[in-house]
């Protein structure tokens, strides 16, 4: 465990390496992302002559839009091949000879980033609220950090999906197709692209088994302020038993995958 | 031309002979490719529920312009995106050296040199959708329209390529191995709405600025309210604008090159 805040500094500097390219692709892809779905949500709403629509006034979309995009990002965390590509240029080989555990060590660096990006979505929320919407009160920054504590323990159930399907590098010859379609299920089904309660009311039930709706549209509705306690409950007992399950697949594969590993790389 | 045509069908052959020794990844890519293609539909369709129009559109002329856009992305991940996407690491590994040597235009040697055969099967797939929201189309039309979206499309393939090149070169003076590629996917979020929902600012940001309404929005938009001559003017010059910028920057970048890997 000492080494832990080692990791987590080392990730941090190398996030911001290249500081400009950095800060213009996040400040541009949150505000690019937000015109466009306010832009959207305007033509329908005027289109419709109302509004409300389904629980959600035009400001609470737009303010649902700052969330979701930043909040995607605490979900996925490191980039795509943050296991497939060590495997696929056989320098997974030190995680077998050093003294530490590859699960920790990759779970801290995805963790890492999570936790980057919780940061940058508290400064965009806090910024948004002082300068658009004339401060925070108390209870709104009170659900600010529960929905950023909900971010991120998704977060860390979408690094069992993301580690599931990176272990299959140990088997297929690129994996990296596989983490796209992963995203896109998990921004659409998650409520990233349209909020969930814009859905089929039949597809919302089905969709609440699952653990997409507890990634995005859960964390970022109680940032909002518009969830029970019990609806967060129920959130986590799900996202609790998809972690679960996910790390006995990330295991089984992992125990079957490493007798493939060659070292060599590809 | 002769010459750089026999040279593009070379880079066809090895491609394909190379998509066909990972076969597993070549399967995965079209199943990667279609799960896109249904996400877009399904998300106008719930957009559908709640609105008859958007953007003075109905569902089944929005249904035409999501198979245009899927079409161009098709087009772009066939032709050009693999080559794009190494094209950073090469500039930052210095790399490129290999290519500014040989008796070829290096700029088409770069975009060029990778087909991408998975997407072609996705191509094929998308053209089919295509199709199929012509028929499905209320309206009438005839062989003329059908001609000039598809140049029109073509245009929008051409944009799209110059957008994503003009976020990549900035690397030759950053230095990195991304580039602002990030940002272009998501503006290319921009090119997936309909034009009319910008407004103020935002209209001219996206139809001049950052063009991205023009790559399908506006071939859809002639294809079903007709050819006007401000229109074709205003694709014909950014389309030209954006041509001529991505010669300049890439002239300047080749000569900020510094060969040394970073």
């Amino acid at each position: 465990m000492k080494w832990w805040p080692s990791v987590v500094s080392l990730e941090f500097r190398k996030i911001l390496v290249f500081r400009t390219e950095f800060w213009v692709t996040f400040l541009g892809q949150a505000l690019v992302q937000l015109v466009i779905a306010r832009s959207l949500w305007t033509a329908i709403f005027e289109e419709q002559k109302v509004t409300e629509m389904n629980g959600f006034t035009l400001p609470m979309l737009t303010l649902y839009y700052v969330i979701v995009p930043i909040g995607s990002r605490i979900l996925t965390g490191e980039n795509i091949g943050f296991i497939s590509r060590e495997i696929y240029e056989g320098t997974f080989t030190r995680y077998l000879l050093y003294p530490l555990s590859w699960f920790q060590y990759k779970t801290l660096t995805y963790v890492s980033y999570s936790l980057f990006y919780a940061l940058q979505l508290m400064v965009f929320f806090l910024g948004y609220k002082f300068f658009l919407s004339g401060g925070i009160s108390f209870s709104e920054f009170g659900n600010l950090l529960l929905g950023l504590g909900l971010f991120l323990v998704s977060s860390l159930v979408y690094l069992m999906m993301s580690m599931a399907v990176e272990l299959l590098a140990l088997w297929a010859d690129n994996i990296w197709s596989l983490m796209v379609m992963l995203r896109f299920f998990s921004n659409f089904l998650g409520g990233a692209l349209i909020p969930l309660a814009f859905f089929p009311e039949r597809a919302q039930v089905i969709l609440s088994y699952t653990p997409f709706p507890n990634l995005v549209s859960l964390p970022a509705r109680t940032i909002m302020g518009l969830t029970s306690p019990e609806e967060i409950f129920r959130g986590l007992v799900v996202v609790a038993f998809w972690a679960v399950v996910l790390s006995f697949v990330v295991n089984f594969l992992w125990k079957r995958g490493q007798k493939n590993y060659s070292g060599v790389g590809i | 031309m002769k010459r750089y045509l026999r040279l593009y069908l070379y880079f066809l052959r090895f491609s394909f002979s190379k998509a066909m020794e990972f076969r597993i990844d070549f399967t995965f890519r079209i199943v990667m490719d279609c799960i896109y293609y249904v996400v877009n539909i399904l998300f106008f369709k719930v957009i559908y529920l709640h609105t008859p129009m958007l953007g003075g559109w109905r569902e089944d002329e929005i249904m035409v312009f999501v198979g245009a856009y899927i079409l161009i992305d098709a087009i772009n991940m066939t032709i050009f995106s693999t080559n794009l996407w190494w094209l950073p690491w090469l500039i930052n590994k210095g790399e490129l050296d290999y290519y500014l040597i040989r008796p070829v235009n290096p700029l088409f040697f770069l975009s060029l040199r990778e087909f991408s055969a998975n997407s072609f099967m996705n191509l094929i797939i998308a053209a089919g959708f295509l199709i199929y929201t012509l028929i499905q189309y209320q309206g009438s039309f005839g062989a003329a329209e059908i001609f000039l979206f598809l140049a029109l499309i073509l245009n929008g393939s051409l944009l799209y390529f110059c957008i994503q090149m003009l976020t990549i070169l900035p690397v030759f003076w950053t230095q990195s191995t991304r580039g602002f590629v990030d940002l272009f996917y998501t503006l290319g979020l921009a090119m997936e709405r309909p034009h009319r929902i910008y407004r103020g600012f935002f209209k001219i940001l996206f139809t001049t600025l950052l063009p991205f309404a023009l790559i399908a929005s506006f071939p859809v938009k002639v294809f079903l309210e007709g050819p006007d001559l401000m229109t074709m003017l205003h694709l014909t010059a950014v389309t030209i604008s954006f041509f001529a910028l991505l010669i300049f920057v890439w002239g300047k970048g080749l000569r900020n090159y510094s060969s040394a890997s970073s």
